[in-house]
């Protein structure tokens, strides 16, 4: 579904700081699988990501989205496709509007926003339902503008509003990481219950590793812009969490952290 | 019966500001982009009415809407200068302004046709056969006297402030006033849905100077004379209309914002109509005018201060 072929990035090229994280990076995901990635800060797990969206011009290299080149589109039009969570739950929302309005903008993503209501009463009642599901009592506060809700259900609704249309492609960006434990727990329970129901291809960056674990198909594990680690089927179930973490922190070591 | 003239004024001005009050609201509100090519699309408004008017023959209702896609053009210029170019929202807004200054003058020029020996360009209000003065307007300031005149022009500026109202309330209830006020508030995710906000930006810059332009053209005719040194300080009014609007007003709850905003316009004008009444040689006039804005917003926090312990007292009531 997704590839990355010989990927070249260098950060503050032709400075001083000159920092090459990726040299050929190469990266596959197949269609319905759920990736997920973790590494130590600066392994280039979040620069992966904003390379797949377009967020960050490469140096070399191919993205390649079921088989057609999009290294040269820009990041708006890989949206069409792509779907995306991010770290901070205020980003997947627009803070001023309330949920329905939120919620009508998200379904209408792929279709011309054009001169016609953005909402009716038919609509109403269908979000109403899927809020529902989330359980999480939003639904009785649908005119409510998103702002005034909590991280958790803001970042529920940024899971639910980007994957309301068919997607080709789910990003996860540490999209638990700002959140307190129990709901990170709720979220990524939510995170598995879409990504199976709607067999989406999804990346997840996180950095609990237990969750790297329990949740999705395949494990990579990266430093210093490489794989070190990458395990799928039957050899990422039998993974246990201590395993993962002695890894983990050999490489951290090496690293100075 | 001065008191009375000068309130009928400060109405008529406060109508006609009100739709620069919104289109002020655009783009600094909704797309929080301070807009200070405002100056100089103002008289731009105001002087290709006139020229629309008085050269080519136009009616003045023609006249004034033609504006609105004048004035687009120039939000439009803004917009690409921000987005295209990565100038700062500050400087795009300025360097049309300047540019619109010297348009502006030529379009004078052209008009009089001896060249502007005089920055004021004014004419004798028979000329004029503008939206205030027209052939209802007449037969009833025959019927009811002249002081008729001034009620029908509060009338008639009103039935416009309205309309463009609705049609701004009606246009944030659609889809691609949706994305517009998503644009303003998370560029983001205006990407993540798969849009360019650059573009969207543009068009909510254009929107909003469409309004300005307007409001120029209805502020030339209000006052039967086309001023080149009009469009100085509107974005500051405009702004400042638009702050007392959201803020006096945000103490009722039901109330929408382009409301609010009209109101905010008004009740500006009025108190800016009313100082002149204090300050009869006008030396004073801004100092005294920066004060109202400020005691204003000062007494705004103390309403609203005061309104909160109120509601908190009857909750404990409630609940107690």
């Amino acid at each position: 579904m997704v590839e990355l072929k010989n990927i070249h990035k260098i950060f503050h090229g032709g400075t001083i700081n000159e920092f090459c994280l990726f040299e050929n990076f190469s990266l596959s995901v197949a269609k319905g699988e759920f990736v997920s990635v973790v590494g130590s800060n600066g392994s280039g797990k979040t620069t992966t990501l904003n390379i797949i969206s377009g967020s960050l011009p490469i140096n070399g290299g191919q993205v390649l989205l079921d088989g057609a080149d999009i290294t040269k589109m820009p990041e708006y039009r890989r949206y069409r496709r792509i779907g995306r969570v991010f770290q901070d739950p205020a980003v997947g929302t627009v803070p001023n509007m309330t949920i329905l309005e939120n919620l009508s903008m998200a379904e209408n993503k792929g279709k011309p926003f054009n001169l016609r209501l953005a909402i009716n009463r038919q609509k109403n009642e269908r979000y109403c339902e899927l809020v529902r599901r989330l359980g999480l009592g939003l639904e009785d506060k649908m005119q409510v503008p998103v702002g005034l809700l909590s991280g958790g259900q803001r970042q529920a609704l940024s899971l639910l509003m980007s994957t309301m249309t068919p997607v080709d492609l789910l990003l996860l960006d540490e999209h638990t990481a700002a959140l307190d434990p129990r709901t990170a727990e709720i979220i990524m329970e939510l995170t598995d219950q879409i990504v199976r129901e709607k067999k989406l291809t999804t990346i997840m960056v996180t950095h609990n590793l237990r969750y790297a674990v329990e949740y999705g198909t395949r494990l990579l594990m990266m430093d210093k812009g490489a794989v070190v680690l990458d395990q799928s089927g039957e050899e990422k179930k039998n993974l246990k969490t201590e395993d993962i973490l002695q890894l983990f922190n050999q490489i951290s070591i090496e690293c100075g952290n | 019966m001065l008191f009375l003239a000068t309130t009928l004024d400060g109405l008529q001005m406060g109508l006609c500001f009100a739709v620069l009050a919104l289109g002020v609201y655009i783009s600094c509100s909704i797309l929080d982009f301070a807009d200070l090519s405002v100056d100089g699309v103002f008289p731009l408004g105001g002087v290709c009415c006139t020229i629309m008017m008085l050269r080519l023959g136009l009616p003045a209702l023609p006249a004034v809407l033609l504006c609105f896609p004048l004035g687009m053009l120039c939000g439009a210029v803004t917009g690409v200068l921000h987005v295209k170019f990565r100038i700062s929202n500050l400087l795009s807004g300025i360097i049309v302004m300047t540019a619109l200054l010297s348009v502006t003058l030529a379009l004078t020029q052209f008009l009089t046709g001896t060249g502007y020996t005089t920055t004021i360009f004014s004419f004798r209000s028979a000329d004029l056969t503008g939206l205030f003065n027209g052939a209802l307007t007449s037969a009833l300031t025959d019927r009811f006297g002249r002081g008729a005149k001034d009620y029908i022009t509060i009338v008639i500026l009103l039935v416009i402030v309205f309309i463009a109202k609705l049609l701004l309330d009606l246009f944030f209830k659609t889809r691609l006033g949706y994305l517009l006020r998503a644009t303003g508030s998370n560029e983001k995710l205006v990407m993540t849905l798969g849009k360019n906000s650059g573009s969207y930006k543009i068009f909510g810059l254009a929107l909003a100077d469409g309004f300005v332009a307007v409001s120029g053209a209805l502020y030339a005719q209000l006052y039967t004379q086309y001023d080149n040194t009009c469009g100085s300080g509107k974005v500051v009014l405009a702004l400042a209309s638009v702050i007392i609007g959201t803020a006096v007003f945000a103490h009722f709850r039901r109330m929408k914002d382009t409301t609010a905003v009209i109101l905010g316009a008004i009740l500006y004008s009025l108190c800016l109509n009313y100082l002149v009444l204090i300050d009869t040689n006008g030396i004073y006039l801004k100092l005294l005018n920066a004060v109202l804005f400020a005691l204003i917003l000062i007494f705004n926090e103390k309403i609203s201060a005061f309104l909160s312990r109120i509601r908190r007292k009857k909750e404990q009531m409630q609940h107690g």
